[in-house]
C-alpha cells in the first residue's frame, strides 16, 4: 500500500488533531486521497471541512492558537517537517476559499500574483490566458485581462478564483464549498469546471450540498464533529451507508 | 403590577427627574458648544480688525515677520515655513518607524508582546509635552552636538527628532486601525497562491490600508503643526526667518508663546497680529484632523475584497 509509485496516495493524513486554542476541531482523522480522483468532504456546518481542507496546504498555522497533531503527507513526504517550504506546498496544492477575496488589482494582476511570487520570468501572458481559458474568462479579448477583478459578477469572481490557483498548474486543487452564495447558472458553470478539472488534477472539495458530492466526486468522506465517520465510493456511501449519522445525515434526519 | 408596565413607567420621559436630567445634560452640551463658539468668533473678529490696519496681501505675501521692528513686517509666511519644516521633518522621522510598528503589531507580534508593545506606545503619547522638551534640549541636542559640533544649542533637527518621537504614537495607533480594516483573507489568499507572508503584506495589505494609513499620517502631521512646547525648548525663537535645522526655528506656535509673555498693548496692531497668527494655526489643524479623519473614515469604508452583490 505504501511502496513508492503511481499507488501512493497524493494526500494521506494519519490521526490528524488539529486544535484551536486548546478545542479540537478536527480529531485522529485517517484518509488517503488518491491519485487523480475527485474527494468530497460532507458533513454539517462546524464538522470540521474546512479545517481538514487547510490542513493539506499547511493554511491553518497562519491562525494564531492553531495546534497539529499526526501527520499530513503529499506523496508520501510529511508536510509539516521542519525542512519544507510552507510556499512551496502551497504552489503545488492550491486552494480556493468559500469567499473569494480578490485583490484591488486587475484579472490580468489576480492570476499572476502566484507566478509573479513563485518568481516566474518574462511575458507571463501565455499562462495567464490560459489558466482564464479554463475557467472559461478568456475569450481572445485583451479587454477581460484589464478588467478591475472587483467589477465581476460573483460568479465571475468565483471563476477568477479558481484560475488564480489554477495558474500555478497544482498537483491538487482544495475547494471551499465551491458554489456557495452563486445563483444556479453561476453553481452549474463552477461544476462543469470542477468536473474538466479533474483529468488535470486531485481535487478535494468541501461541501454542504451533498447532491453536489453526489454529482462531482468518485470519493465522499463524511465528518461530524471533527471525526471521520465514513469514507469510501461515493455511489456506495450514497446507496448503502454503513454509519448511522452518515444515513441520518443524508436523509435530513440531522439538526 | 405586570413587567410591561413597570418598565413602561421607568422609561416615562415626562417624569420630572428625567426632565431634570435632560435638562442639566442639555446645558452641560450647550456651555462647551457656547465656549468654543466665543473662542472662535474672539479670534475671527480680531483677526478681521487686523486685516483692517494690513491687508491680508501683506500678511499672506510678506517674507519678513517682526512685529515688533521700528519698520514692522507682517508677512506670515516665515512663520508658516517655519512650522512646515518640524511638521515635515517630524513627520517623515516617525512615518516609517510608525508603519512598520504597526504592521509588526498587526501581524507579528504574539499576545505578550503586542500588549507590552502597545502598553509603551501608549504611554508615549501621555508623556506631557514639556517632558519631551527638556529632553530634547538636555539630551537629544548635546548628543546630536557630540557628533555635529556644527549645530547649534537651539536647532530644528532636535525639534524635528522629539516632535518626531511625541507623534509616533498617532502614526502607530492610527495606522494599526487602517490595518485592522483590511480582511485577513486578503493576507490568507495570497499566502495560500505561494507568497510569503512579507512579500503579501508589502505588495498587498500594506496598499489595500494606504487611505487609512495616510490619514494617520495627516492626522499625526496636525499634531505636529500645533506642537509648541517641543519646539520652543529645542528650537528656541530666532528673530529672523531660518530655512537651516542646524539653527533655530520659529513656528507659528513659538512666535505665540514668545508673544503671549511679552507686553503687547491690549488693541495694537501686535495685539492684532497674534490673532491673525492664531486664525491660521487654528485654520491649518482643523482643516488636517478633517482631512485626516475623512481619509481614515475612507480607509474603514474602501475594504477591497468584497465580492459585489
Amino acid at each position: 500500500m505504501s511502496a513508492p509509485g503511481p499507488a501512493l496516495p497524493v494526500l494521506s493524513t494519519e490521526r490528524l488533531t488539529v486544535r484551536f486554542d486548546g478545542k479540537a476541531v478536527l480529531k485522529d482523522v485517517s484518509l488517503e486521497i488518491p491519485f487523480g480522483q475527485v474527494v468530497s468532504i460532507i458533513g454539517p456546518a462546524g464538522s470540521g471541512k474546512t479545517t481538514l481542507l487547510r490542513s493539506f496546504n499547511r493554511m491553518n498555522e497562519l491562525m494564531p492558537g492553531a495546534k497539529t497533531a499526526g501527520t499530513v503527507r503529499f506523496q508520501g513526504v510529511d508536510l509539516y517537517a521542519a525542512d519544507i517550504d510552507p510556499a512551496e506546498v502551497r504552489r503545488r496544492i492550491g486552494m480556493v476559499f468559500q469567499k473569494a477575496t480578490l485583490f484591488p488589482k486587475s484579472v490580468f494582476d489576480n492570476v499572476a500574483f502566484g507566478l509573479r511570487a513563485k518568481g516566474v520570468e518574462g511575458d507571463l501572458h501565455d499562462l495567464v490566458e490560459e489558466a482564464l481559458t479554463v475557467v472559461g474568462l478568456w475569450s481572445g479579448g485583451a479587454e477581460v485581462l484589464d478588467a478591475r477583478a472587483l467589477d465581476l459578477t460573483a460568479g465571475e469572481q468565483r471563476r477568477l478564483s479558481i484560475a488564480r490557483a489554477l495558474a500555478l498548474k497544482p498537483d491538487c486543487l482544495l475547494l471551499d464549498e465551491p458554489t456557495a452564495a452563486l445563483d444556479p447558472a453561476a453553481s452549474a458553470k463552477v461544476e462543469s469546471i470542477i468536473h474538466a478539472l479533474r483529468h488535470e488534477c486531485t481535487i478535494v472539495l468541501a461541501t454542504s450540498d451533498h447532491t453536489q458530492a453526489g454529482r462531482l466526486s468518485d470519493l465522499t468522506a463524511y465528518l461530524d464533529s471533527g471525526r471521520l465517520m465514513e469514507y469510501g465510493a461515493t455511489q456506495e456511501l450514497f446507496t448503502n451507508p454503513r454509519n448511522e449519522r452518515t444515513e441520518s445525515y443524508l436523509t435530513g434526519r440531522l439538526p | 403590577m405586570t413587567a410591561t408596565a413597570l418598565s413602561r413607567a421607568a422609561r416615562n420621559p415626562r417624569s420630572p427627574g428625567e426632565r431634570f436630567g435632560k435638562h442639566v445634560l442639555f446645558i452641560c452640551a450647550a456651555l462647551s458648544a457656547v465656549l468654543g463658539a466665543a473662542v472662535i468668533v474672539v479670534v475671527a473678529l480680531e483677526t478681521f480688525r487686523f486685516f483692517g490696519q494690513v491687508s491680508p496681501a501683506r500678511f499672506f505675501g510678506g517674507l519678513t515677520w517682526a512685529p515688533l521692528a521700528e519698520e514692522p513686517g507682517f508677512g506670515v509666511l516665515p512663520l508658516m515655513a517655519g512650522t512646515a519644516q518640524i511638521a515635515a521633518g517630524a513627520t517623515f522621522l516617525a512615518l516609517p518607524v510608525g508603519l512598520l510598528t504597526a504592521v509588526f503589531l498587526r501581524y507579528y507580534a504574539g499576545g505578550r508582546t503586542a500588549s507590552i508593545l502597545n502598553a509603551v506606545v501608549t504611554l508615549l503619547a501621555f508623556v506631557p509635552a514639556v517632558v519631551y522638551g527638556y529632553f530634547a534640549l538636555n539630551y537629544v541636542t548635546p548628543a546630536i552636538r557630540s557628533v555635529w559640533p556644527g549645530v547649534e544649542g537651539f536647532n530644528g533637527i532636535s525639534a524635528c527628532l522629539v516632535v518626531g518621537l511625541m507623534i509616533l504614537p498617532t502614526i502607530v495607533l492610527l495606522s494599526r486601525e487602517a490595518l485592522g480594516a483590511v480582511p485577513n483573507s486578503l493576507l490568507e489568499e495570497g499566502v495560500a497562491l505561494g507568497a510569503t507572508r512579507r512579500r503579501v503584506l508589502v505588495r498587498l495589505v500594506v496598499p489595500a490600508a494606504a487611505i487609512g494609513i495616510a490619514g494617520s499620517v495627516v492626522m499625526a502631521a496636525a499634531r505636529a503643526v500645533g506642537e509648541t512646547m517641543i519646539v520652543t525648548l529645542a528650537a528656541g525663537n530666532p528673530t529672523g526667518p531660518t530655512w537651516n535645522p542646524v539653527e533655530g526655528v520659529r513656528t507659528l506656535t513659538t512666535f505665540l508663546a514668545q508673544a503671549s509673555l511679552g507686553d503687547i498693548p491690549t488693541g495694537s496692531i501686535e495685539y492684532g497680529a497674534c490673532f491673525a497668527v492664531a486664525a491660521v494655526l487654528f485654520l491649518l489643524t482643523c482643516g488636517m484632523h478633517a482631512a485626516g479623519g475623512a481619509l481614515m473614515a475612507r480607509g474603514q469604508r474602501g475594504k477591497p475584497g468584497a465580492v459585489r452583490s
